[in-house]
């Protein structure tokens, strides 16, 4: 009875900062689960992505309803992330577990660095589950996004123009651009999302943001939207492979949605600066463990 | 045309989106409430899940057998399986509602999604076998 106590804990440990620091949990599941509990590297990336759906879920639920993220291009980019999800997927089970963990490794000290540099959404924000769990309908979002679009429609117009099914893609103040990069992006999204347990927000929302010039704010909420699929095209590949174990899974998985949720709700409450340090050094340390199992050290 | 926060959005597109969120809240809430009475379950019945030997093979056709047993392992399997079949859900839905606005491209997009997992499915089962 501990152990699956001590198990939904550490989900709602994993839940609750994930969402205080903007980040998906994933990046902080897959080292619990293996450094923390000792459980084997595939078993703990299958089950960080059954715990990403259920947070993107929740997340692509408001986003939805608000109209925050884009439906259109969300359905066409996770038909590539769904594509290099089943590649990753596969990889994943002929790649060396070392070679698995100096990847996570290096992604733990992307992001860690990224965070020092104070742009936690752009660099690791795959499930904004601040945003995600609770309804704030159309308060703080929306004037965020507000200020993306505009800053997007008085940009210089010096992307090409979009094709007749590009321009149906974009929204308010801003049109899709480079179509082909965001397909070629969103398919290295679905392998890193599939062979480390990511959501892959890491490369989708720059991916959008930068190269196809979707507003920061919706570029998060519409990966936020494409993680569901994503991570599904890989999980099933580890379920039917036995490589979830239920009894784990259930109870990480409620209490990353537990921690989510409370997280959504103190969020705009809590100072996140001192705990966003304390978790760089946390995620370096995990990293340099990572990065030292993978030497064999 | 309404015009929304991050999306251009006509009402067409307004009552999907609406009706896919509505899906995806109450789908969060089943698959939740399904893994909530599967861990209960466990710990009412003392499993170890860091110690209880080799995890149990997905077997989905045992499922129902093993709910009306009232087995924790049960419950939590359709738990996790309604949490991955909560995303499919929401693309069969977006792909009907393309359909009946004739946004065919749109349609054709999430029927190869779809068509995309089923082939993760089948690689998986082929792999497995």
């Amino acid at each position: 009875m501990i152990a699956g106590l001590v198990l939904l804990a550490g989900g709602a440990a994993v839940g609750l900062f994930g969402s205080l620091l903007g980040l998906g949990g994933g990046i902080l599941l897959v080292p619990l689960l293996t450094l923390g509990f000792g459980r084997p590297l595939r078993e703990a990336v299958a089950i960080s992505l059954v715990s990403v759906i259920v947070t993107s879920s929740a997340g692509a639920s408001v986003y939805l309803r608000t109209h925050v993220a884009n439906l259109r291009l969300g359905m066409v980019l996770e038909l590539f992330t769904a594509c290099g999800a089943l590649v990753g997927g596969l990889i994943a089970f002929s790649l060396p577990v070392p070679v698995l963990q100096g990847l996570f490794a290096a992604l733990l000290g992307y992001v860690a660095i990224s965070m020092l540099r104070g742009e936690p959404r752009k660099a690791g924000g795959a499930a904004p589950v601040d945003d995600a769990l609770l309804p704030r309908d159309e308060s703080p979002a929306t004037t965020a996004v507000s200020t993306d679009v505009d800053r997007a429609a008085s940009a210089p117009a010096l992307q090409p123009a979009p094709t007749a099914f590009v321009a149906t893609l974009g929204g308010p103040g801003y049109a899709v651009t480079r179509l082909g990069v965001g397909t070629v992006g969103a398919v290295f999204a679905g392998v890193v999302s599939a062979l480390l347990g990511v959501g892959g927000g890491i490369v989708k929302v720059p991916l959008m943001n930068l190269a196809m010039g979707v507003p920061l704010k919706v570029a998060t909420a519409t990966s936020n939207m494409m993680i569901g699929i994503t991570a599904t095209s890989s999980a099933v590949i580890y379920l039917l492979r036995d490589e979830i174990d239920p009894y784990v899974a259930g109870p990480v998985a409620l209490g990353v949605f537990a921690g989510a949720s409370v997280g959504a709700r103190v969020g705009n409450r809590v100072d996140t600066r001192l705990l966003r340090m304390l978790f760089v050094v946390v995620l370096l340390v995990t990293a340099l463990q990572m990065g030292a199992k993978a030497v064999g050290l | 045309m309404t015009r929304v926060h991050g999306a251009s959005v006509d009402g067409t597109a307004y009552r999907l989106e609406a009706t896919i969120a509505r899906l995806l809240v109450a789908g969060t809430y089943v698959a939740i409430g399904l893994v909530l009475v599967g861990v209960v379950g466990m710990l009412l019945t003392g499993v170890d899940p860091l110690s209880h030997g080799a995890p149990p093979p997905f077997e989905l056709a045992e499922i129902p057998a093993d709910i009306l047993a009232l087995q924790p392992e049960g419950f939590l399997w359709l738990g996790l399986v309604a949490v991955l079949a909560l995303p499919l859900g929401r693309v069969v839905v977006a792909g009907v509602g393309f359909l009946a606005a004739r946004d065919t491209r749109l349609a054709l997009v999430s029927l190869a999604v779809l068509l995309v997992v089923t082939g993760s499915i089948v690689l998986a089962i082929g792999l497995e076998g």
